[in-house]
């Protein structure tokens, strides 16, 4: 007899870029296959989330262009950058973040309240990093919204957060796309959906030369794990790489709609075989109107 | 997956058709390991009819790349379509596989 395959869906990290996910999810839905777990690192924890949550795919739309817009970096965290270039004059707190974190908690609290991961309809796992160590941190219990704070708290941008006492930053700087996490957990077909970082033509500033060393950090580390990952696992890593035919930045809420659209495309692509794949016949018929 | 073999001075070409997954990887694997068996180990994958590929097709294409080695060989890639190439790239395969953009190319780059 043979054991029905466990599915896993691995969001990675990529700001808007992630919004692709839900187009995925909308091709998932339509066929009817389900996912077992979902991990998600970074800006596809947000999206993971939502997912596990059980949100319908529109309401994810519009709780992400709800949460995540410019509002959440307007405000500039004086005293943690006085702290980090003054020191002698203003104290250092072991870290910095140029800008005040209390909004993006604020917007992380609207969809996410005091949600916890037992209330969670897949499993879910989200991926940090802590700071002192540099460990790879795979969060499942305790409130979300501590744990997606933790996982986007982009270097220099925001402080980490502390999770049960530890501070934790991005999960893109230990593992872009957490695979891992997956094949740990069981999951035999595992459907990756990883961004690498765009270049920019030209680095016009130090905060765009900061974006960019990491970019070329986490990019090779991107490459470097899914490598491993992709000789590791037992059974199937299906890579689904939406072509987004344009730069897609940080804060470019406005293209969610193409985003979102690619991301279906991409995933369309991939039905057939993970139809075949999963041993699945045909998707229920839609009931003519 | 269609898989079609061909002679060319010293070199074996595999020309590949179609999607190099989790269905399909075993017979690939198969093929190329013939021609290992037969000495061929000289080969060329064109990849210009693949469209898609997984973990399983990479490990498939890398115990042959490790085969062809040690005899002596090489497996070296042609052709790769873009979402192919990506896919090549970020799972680390450029960097330790020869690429070619074109069959011929791949051809030359063994020594007569």
């Amino acid at each position: 007899m043979t054991e029905k395959k466990r599915v896993a869906l691995v969001i990675g990290a990529g700001s808007v870029k992630c919004a692709a996910a839900l187009g995925l999810w909308k091709v998932l839905k339509r066929e009817g296959i389900e996912l077992d777990l979902v991990v998600g690192c970074s800006g596809g924890s947000l999206y993971a989330t939502l997912m596990a949550l059980g949100y319908d795919v529109e309401e994810c739309e519009a709780m992400t262009i709800a949460m995540w817009n410019r509002k959440i970096t307007r405000r500039r965290d004086y005293a943690s950058m006085l702290g980090a270039f003054l020191p002698k004059l203003f104290r250092f707190r072991g870290y910095f973040g140029m800008v005040n974190g209390e909004p993006l908690i604020e917007a992380l609290r609207k969809p996410f309240g005091e949600k916890r991961f037992a209330d969670t309809k897949i499993p879910l796992y989200i991926v940090a990093t802590e700071l002192l160590s540099g460990q790879q941190a795979t969060l499942s219990q305790g409130r979300i919204v501590d744990a997606v704070r933790a996982s986007i708290a982009i270097p220099y941008i925001w402080a980490p957060w502390e999770v049960d006492g530890t501070l934790m930053l991005d999960g893109c700087l230990s593992a872009p796309l957490p695979v891992d996490v997956a094949i740990k957990e069981g999951a035999d077909v595992i459907l990756a959906m990883g961004f690498e970082s765009p270049y920019p033509r030209r680095i016009r500033s130090a905060t765009s030369y900061a974006f960019h060393v990491n970019s070329i950090y986490t990019n090779n580390l991107f490459r470097a794990n899914y490598s491993f990952h992709n000789l590791a696992h037992h059974a199937e890593i299906l890579p689904i790489v939406p072509d987004f035919g344009e730069p897609v930045n940080l804060f470019d809420t406005h293209k969610f709609a193409h985003v979102i659209a690619c991301g279906e495309r991409a995933a369309e692509e991939q039905v057939p075989y993970l139809r075949q794949l999963l041993g699945i016949g045909a998707p229920p018929a839609t009931p003519a109107t | 997956m269609d898989i079609v073999v061909e002679q060319r001075t010293v070199t074996t070409i595999v020309r590949i058709t179609g999607s190099v997954d989790g269905l399909t990887a075993d017979t690939l694997l198969a093929t190329l390991q013939q021609q290992i068996d037969a000495g061929n180990v000289r080969l060329i994958g064109d990849l210009s009819g693949v469209s898609y590929t997984s973990s399983a097709g990479l490990r498939a294409l890398l115990a042959t790349v490790k085969q062809a080695r040690q005899h002596g060989g090489d497996f070296r890639l042609a052709a790769a379509l873009p979402p192919v190439h990506k896919v090549l790239e970020m799972s680390g395969f450029t960097s330790i596989l020869k690429m070619f953009p074109d069959v011929d190319l791949a051809v030359a780059s063994f020594p007569a």
